[in-house]
């Protein structure tokens, strides 16, 4: 049985409120469904409210008053509920309260390879406005009047958005985000820049680490510049970055200047190091300013010769174990050089790859049946 | 577990290929698979309107998420598809009639999910409310599949939603909740009888397809 109008009528319907403001709402019942205001109670998002916040302000009418309000607990609303004696819903109405937007602020942006330019940025007050906030990012060219809406968002984290095309090369853009909701709309500060400025790229690939010979302290490293950035008269410039592959300090090599390879010197005989490549499209069309960094190349790992003279007191714990294997993937390695590669060069790659994830497994190993009381 | 899972959404995201109509999809299957397809898919959907009817009515906050509410319909024009039926009623139709009760039922919720508030919540919410959307759109496809390889024409007509000229959309936020909430809730009863539903038809249909291909390997 349904009746031809809702049973009741709540007011205000979803309104929109400042944090710590007060309301008082009615609720009036139609005269359809015999009831009366004592016949009614209220509900906050589940919970029911004070009698002693109610009012009946007729036969059919019964308000209540909330004061001091928190912002709201989801950004769908608050549920305020008019009740039935029985428990039946009889209307609701969604409070929105919360706060106006601030500016947003650090907007910072990048161009993967001057084919796109991506931005992002950070919500002014921490985020936390309790209300759904929009973010729009838009940018124009300087001289030229029309404003364009970046489509693409969360490309780069929630608070991003990615122009894919259309980019003009030697005209500065202006950019801004506006970040709107139920309560008012805030600007950011306009960022002005050259795409040519803010260029990236890709990791180096191809990146190979090898040994130099029977040097115990050396490593070679060579790659390959970014293809996507050939065509354009770039300097790149490069930076390495290597550790012992059991310690987390990454030392790093900052002079590499234009060229596609390196040796890296001072190593420790006998150890795996993981090396990482990155690259910087500097001086893009003449400029004489830096790009962006691209991300660090996938980690390569390679080791160090050690002199098969015993070096004395360097092997670390659990060496015992560490040695039977070695003998054991030397053999298996040298039954694969011989019927596999014939490339010597190779087979000691693979080999370390091995040890590394050997050692690593190891480890895992060690930890997870670590005696507690040790 | 999982693995069936993931197979079945497999078989929806290809009956999703624009190019290939259904009933190419189901002849090549036979009719026997297509249904367990479809039985598998109706399971599948299932198990993921769970997480994402709990995740979207904690998002609707409480009473909605809470696990014993049951709001009146209020008087609106009846817009999504009830599940609630004489089950007698609905055992005693013919298999066409039930699968075109199906395809239709599904076709409309389909629309009305779509239609849920698009900026609605987390970029989270709105990524499950996506892939549910086109889990679900495999299932009509998958059912089309099984009614053409039934002989069945398909029911003609706008399946196409929306309620007749003159019923608002929801006239406030709260009670665009509690549609929210009823059009998760029917949903979650017509998959679960959908599944029956395929689960009988199954055994309904021999699989003369698997028997031929017995015989073909020397069996």
């Amino acid at each position: 049985v349904s009746p031809a109008a809702d049973p009741a009528v709540i007011s205000p319907q979803d309104p929109t409120l400042l944090i710590g403001s007060s309301l008082v709402a009615t609720c009036t019942v139609s005269p359809e469904s015999h009831l009366r205001a004592e016949d009614l109670y209220w509900t906050l998002n589940g919970r029911r409210l004070p009698a002693t916040s109610y009012t009946t302000l007729g036969p059919t009418t019964l308000s209540v008053a909330l004061t001091r309000l928190n912002g709201s607990k989801q950004q769908s609303g608050d549920n305020l509920v008019c009740h039935s004696r029985d428990g039946g819903i009889l209307a609701g109405s969604c409070l929105y309260v919360g706060l106006p937007p601030e500016k947003p602020v650090n907007i910072s942006c990048w161009s993967k390879n001057m084919k796109d330019l991506t931005c992002k940025w950070a919500p002014g007050n921490e985020g936390e406005t309790f209300l759904h906030t929009n973010y729009t990012l838009k940018y124009k060219l300087r001289w030229y009047g029309r404003d364009n809406t970046c489509q693409e968002y969360h490309t780069a984290g929630p608070y991003s958005c990615r122009i894919p095309k259309d980019l003009a090369l030697f005209t500065p853009y202006e950019i801004w985000v506006e970040a709107s909701n139920r309560m008012g709309v805030a600007v950011s500060d306009v960022v002005m820049l050259d795409i040519l400025d803010v260029v990236t790229t890709d990791p180096p690939p191809d990146v190979h680490v090898s040994r130099v010979g029977d040097l115990e302290d050396q490593l070679s490293v060579r790659w390959s510049s970014p293809p996507a950035l050939k065509d354009f008269l770039f300097q790149a410039k490069y930076q390495i970055q290597y550790r012992v592959e059991d310690s987390s300090e990454w030392k790093v090599v900052d002079d590499v200047g234009n060229q596609t390879s390196c040796r890296l010197a001072g190593l420790r005989p006998g150890t795996v190091y993981f090396v990482q490549v990155r690259c910087n499209p500097y001086g893009i069309y003449g400029s004489k300013k830096a790009g962006i960094w691209s991300d660090w190349s996938n980690p390569t790992a390679a080791s160090t010769p050690r002199s098969e003279r015993a070096a004395g007191g360097c092997d670390p714990k659990g060496g015992e174990q560490n040695t039977t294997l070695r003998r054991e993937l030397k053999q298996f390695f040298g039954w694969v050089k011989k019927h596999a590669y014939g490339c010597s060069n190779l087979g000691i790659k693979l080999y370390d790859q091995w040890r590394v994830w050997l050692q690593k497994s190891h480890k895992a190993r060690n930890q997870v049946g670590k005696d507690p009381s040790t | 577990g999982d693995s069936w899972g993931i197979f079945t959404f497999l078989c929806a995201a290809l009956c999703n290929l624009p190019a290939l109509p259904a009933l190419n999809c189901s002849e090549e299957l036979g009719t026997s698979q297509s249904i367990q397809k479809t039985y598998d898919l109706t399971r599948y959907l299932e198990h993921q309107l769970r997480t994402l009817a709990g995740t979207y009515l904690n998002y609707l906050g409480p009473p909605f998420n809470e696990p014993d509410f049951n709001p009146p319909r209020l008087a609106r024009a009846e817009r999504v598809p009830s599940a609630t039926v004489d089950l007698d009623l609905w055992r005693g139709l013919t298999d066409n009639a039930r699968l075109a009760a199906n395809y239709r039922a599904y076709s409309r919720l389909l629309c009305y999910l779509r239609a849920l508030d698009g900026q609605a919540g987390t970029a989270e919410l709105r990524h499950r409310l996506g892939h549910f959307c086109s889990s679900l759109q495999g299932l009509v496809l998958s059912i089309a599949g099984v009614m053409s390889s039934l002989g069945y024409p398909l029911p003609a007509g706008p399946v196409g939603p929306p309620a007749p000229p003159g019923t608002p959309v929801a006239p406030n936020d709260f009670l665009k909740k509690m549609d929210d909430f009823w059009l998760l809730k029917e949903l979650q009863t017509w998959l679960w009888r959908s599944a029956k539903d395929f689960n009988r038809l199954k055994k309904k249909v021999p699989p003369a397809v698997v028997t031929l291909r017995l015989e073909a390997k020397g069996f």
